[in-house]
């Protein structure tokens, strides 16, 4: 079921050529490889990122790290969108208290918050998202984040994407209704 | 159940969904770097360069052992050109050490900047997956092909040009603050030079004669002093700090408190300034009271402390008397409050060890040890040190002089620094003292020195500037003195663009150092203040005002006053609320973007739609199979 849900793929296969693909994660007998995105703050851990290559410390090559300038600029539909797309786990790696904008970080924080309360309501695992304030050479903090949400993911299998996607339009219709009554 | 990806699917192949940039036909070029090995010898760049042959909108993909060479940066000059590449990809190391270099090749090569995506394949990739080369691979494909796909939606981008504020606030009447402040009037530029004191001159002031010219400190602060303090294009303000910061390179906006009301009261006063030059210096590490008996016994003394007794003791006497009592022997100390060890070292109140060197007090120290043997022969000086530092040119000599005065040196190991205890012995052979110090130079033995008189070297702390490290961010270090951006090629320079160190707010620094640091922080304001304008990296926030409906939300969210506000627009021949942005007071952090739900506010160069665009480059099926 989940492996005919991820075959679907719509919107992805048709960009790429399929003659000329291999699919090396999607192949049949393939163990499951969860894909983390990590969104990296440009002022904190996306350096500690860089730090923990730097000292050459391992982790999983799994992982996707996007540089941020704060991700309170995500909108809650945008995880969603991610899952829907086939990423299984979602990292926000802050600043935390170090965080150079004024009340970013805690509005991120209850962001993070209501998209959890929806995902609980819709039924998506809430342990596909961790939050947490990576500094520039918190190197042990990262490792740590990263093999636990891989743990999370590995017990969770797959992402269930049509019910993201799903919870997606949800949510993007929630916020047009909320503009709606701010503007009225 | 309708099929929830019903609308988003592309209209043609090779676009991302709901992304408006990428109707435009891109061609992108695609560099991969070996960077000498340090990513060829985990990733098979070839089959990386491979894949993105294959990759929508991609024109060209090409491997170079050393993108940042010169004959790297020409692959790229050159194929937009000659293939017409408008989109850029270099996939090497961080973005932090040549994202800036790919773009100027990128404008060199008659291109905007912006249109320039970095994929992080060394320190995010390589060195981090060295023992999972498959892997390793993969990973850089999916991020060179996120990069791709972030590039595709990429637009031309100007920088913001602001009117830039030719005046600079000095923070600190140091040497450092006064040798800034001349050199900047030298170039006809106003200067505000505030110092919290009632005095210029800093540390320096009554220091006497300093190495290694031998000069009168008073003798280099009197000059710098005359310079600041006659100067027309210099306002020093005295017994006054600077209380806080805010704004950004050119234009910042300075509260200043001090006490220059009408009658010596306390006011405050604001200006704008351009650039901001730190200089708020040292002050001298304070034992613990205890540490070497310091505050307990009246014959510890600290450096300056000592300074001070020397020069006050009167001209003629034979001796040097501390409290009617002769000195016959004394000890100096060498690392107080410097090169502390974890574990050997009580942490300060901060629970912070000085682990650094603080580079003055060797020789001072030996200055000091000469001048007692010069004036006062009898007197016997003992040298306690575990490495004699005297780095610095015409330095050297102090050592060599010492010895040949008959200073006595012993050296005791970091780990087993001497104790310091009250003496014994009865009449006038005992001592008030004794320092035992188990001595290298004698292979370990454990020697009992009675001495009338301890002098501790105590190192330099940086001062505590709270107020302006909170309001701007300065980066501090471990060590807790300001940091710049790269000890070797930018070392005045902090992270924060505009503003500069001087001197030994930075690190411990002797007096040819601090000056040369403010000479070079001085010329940098002044390079700064050659524009007419300041140009600010164009991420900041942006209104599509055909998308905007004017439902307010994002203003709710601006924390920054004036950034982001409603206004009347006309539109078609009515007038409407609209949302914008001004961009010289946004900082990009888009906590507005979050809630439009029209996504018509966006920061410029990290669009969601980008951010979309990169989620697809990871998840797509690329080709990472074997040969
Ligand atoms: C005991 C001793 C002996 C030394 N002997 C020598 C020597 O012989 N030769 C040599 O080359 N070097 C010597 N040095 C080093 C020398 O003192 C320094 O290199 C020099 O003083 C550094 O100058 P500065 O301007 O960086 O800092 P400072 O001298 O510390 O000046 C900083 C100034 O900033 C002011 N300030 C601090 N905070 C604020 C604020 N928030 N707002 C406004 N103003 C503020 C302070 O009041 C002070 O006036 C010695 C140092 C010591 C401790």
């Amino acid at each position: 079921m989940k492996k005919q849900e991820r075959s679907q793929a719509p919107g992805v296969a048709s960009q790429w050529p399929a003659a000329t693909l291999t699919m090396r994660c999607l192949m049949e007998n393939d163990p499951y490889i969860p894909k983390i995105l990590v969104l990296a703050t440009e002022h904190c851990a996306y350096p500690g990122a860089d730090a923990v290559g730097k000292a050459h410390l391992e982790y999983g090559a799994n992982t996707y790290i996007l540089r941020v300038p704060s991700p309170a600029l995500f909108p809650e539909d945008f995880y969603l969108h991610a899952w829907s797309r086939g990423v299984d786990g979602i990292l926000i790696a802050a600043c935390g208290s170090d965080c150079p904008y004024r009340g970013a970080y805690e509005r991120l924080a209850r962001r993070i918050d209501d998209l959890m309360v929806r995902m609980k309501e819709g039924g998506l695992e809430t342990e596909r998202i961790r939050l947490t304030a990576i500094c520039t050479v918190c190197i042990k903090a990262f490792l740590k984040e990263v093999s636990q949400l891989n743990e999370a993911l590995a017990a969770l299998g797959p992402v269930r994407r049509a019910l993201a996607a799903q919870l997606e339009a949800e949510s993007r219709a929630r916020l047009r209704s909320a503009a709606l009554a701010g503007a009225a | 159940m309708s099929d929830p990806f019903q609308g988003k699917k592309p209209e043609q192949p090779g676009l991302t969904p709901g992304c408006q940039r990428c109707e435009e036909q891109a061609k992108v070029g695609v560099y991969i770097c070996r960077c000498g090995g340090n990513i060829s010898d985990v990733v098979d760049v070839e089959r990386v360069a491979e894949a993105a042959r294959q990759m929508p909108g991609v024109a060209t993909a090409k491997v170079h052992t050393f993108m940042c060479s010169d004959p790297g940066q020409q692959l790229i000059t050159e194929d937009i050109l000659a293939v017409g590449v408008n989109r850029v990809v270099v996939a090497s190391c961080t973005p932090f050490l040549h994202e800036s270099t790919f773009r100027g090749a990128v404008a060199r090569g008659g291109m905007n900047s912006y249109l320039y995506e970095h994929a992080n394949l060394r320190e995010q990739c390589s060195w981090a997956h060295r023992h999972d080369p498959a892997g390793a691979t993969e990973k850089a494909i999916r991020l060179v092909s996120a990069a791709v796909g972030k590039a595709r939606c990429d637009a031309a981008l100007d920088q913001i040009r602001l009117p830039n504020h030719r005046i600079a606030l000095v923070a600190g009447g140091g040497i450092a603050g006064m040798k800034a402040a001349g050199d900047l009037a030298a170039c006809g530029l106003r200067v505000v030079l505030v110092e919290s004191t009632g005095a210029l001159g800093g540390q320096l002031l009554g220091r006497g004669a300093v190495y290694p010219t031998e000069t009168d400190a008073e003798h280099i602060v009197a000059g710098l002093r005359k310079e600041a303090e006659g100067n027309p294009h210099i306002e020093v303000l005295l017994n006054s700090r600077v209380r806080s910061v805010s704004g950004f390179v050119g234009n910042f906006q300075v509260t200043i408190e001090g006490r220059f009301g009408p009658g010596g009261q306390s006011a405050t006063t604001s200006l704008t300034a351009g650039a901001l030059i730190i200089a708020t210096g040292f002050h001298p590490y304070v034992p613990a009271e205890g540490e070497f008996l310091y505050a307990t016994h009246p014959g510890v003394v600290t450096m300056p402390d000592f300074l001070q007794m020397l020069q006050s003791a009167p001209g003629g006497t034979r001796m040097l008397e501390v409290q009617g009592r002769p000195i016959r022997s004394m000890a100096f100390l060498h690392c107080v409050g410097s090169r502390q060890i974890d574990g050997v070292h009580t942490p300060g109140p901060d629970g912070r060890l000085n682990t650094y060197c603080s580079r003055v007090c060797c020789t001072t120290a030996l200055q000091q040890e000469i001048a007692v043997r010069r004036r006062f022969p009898e007197t016997a000086v003992f040298d306690l040190y575990q490495d004699i530092r005297t780095y610095a040119r015409g330095t050297e000599d102090y050592y060599r002089t010492a010895s040949e005065a008959g200073v006595v040196f012993f050296r005791y190991r970091g780990e087993e620094p001497p104790v310091v205890e009250a003496g014994e012995g009865k009449g006038t052979r005992r001592t008030p003292l004794a320092v035992r110090v188990k001595d290298t130079l004698t292979w370990g033995e454990e020697l009992r020195l009675p001495v009338d008189l301890v002098v501790l070297a105590t190192g330099m702390v940086p001062n505590a500037i709270p107020e302006l490290v909170d309001s701007i961010k300065l980066p501090t270090g471990e060590d807790r003195f300001l940091q710049e951006v790269h000890p070797k090629l930018r070392p005045v320079e902090v992270s924060v663009n505009g503003v500069l160190l001087a001197g030994t707010a930075q690190a411990p620094m002797d007096i040819r150092e601090t000056l040369s640091a403010a000479g070079a922080a001085a010329v940098k304001a002044a390079a700064m203040f050659a524009h007419e304008d300041v140009e600010l990296n164009p991420y900041v926030a942006e209104v599509d005002l055909s998308l905007c409906e004017g439902s307010g939300q994002c203003v709710t969210q601006c924390e920054y006053d004036g950034a982001l506000q409603m206004v009347d627009v006309i539109v078609g021949d009515r007038s409407v609320r609209r949302a914008q942005v001004n961009p010289g007071l946004c900082v990009g952090c888009g906590a507005c973007v979050a809630v439009c739900p029209q996504r018509a506010i966006q920061v410029n160069g990290w669009r969601l739609d980008q951010y979309e665009a990169m989620i697809d480059g990871i998840v797509a099926e690329v080709a990472v199979g074997a040969h």
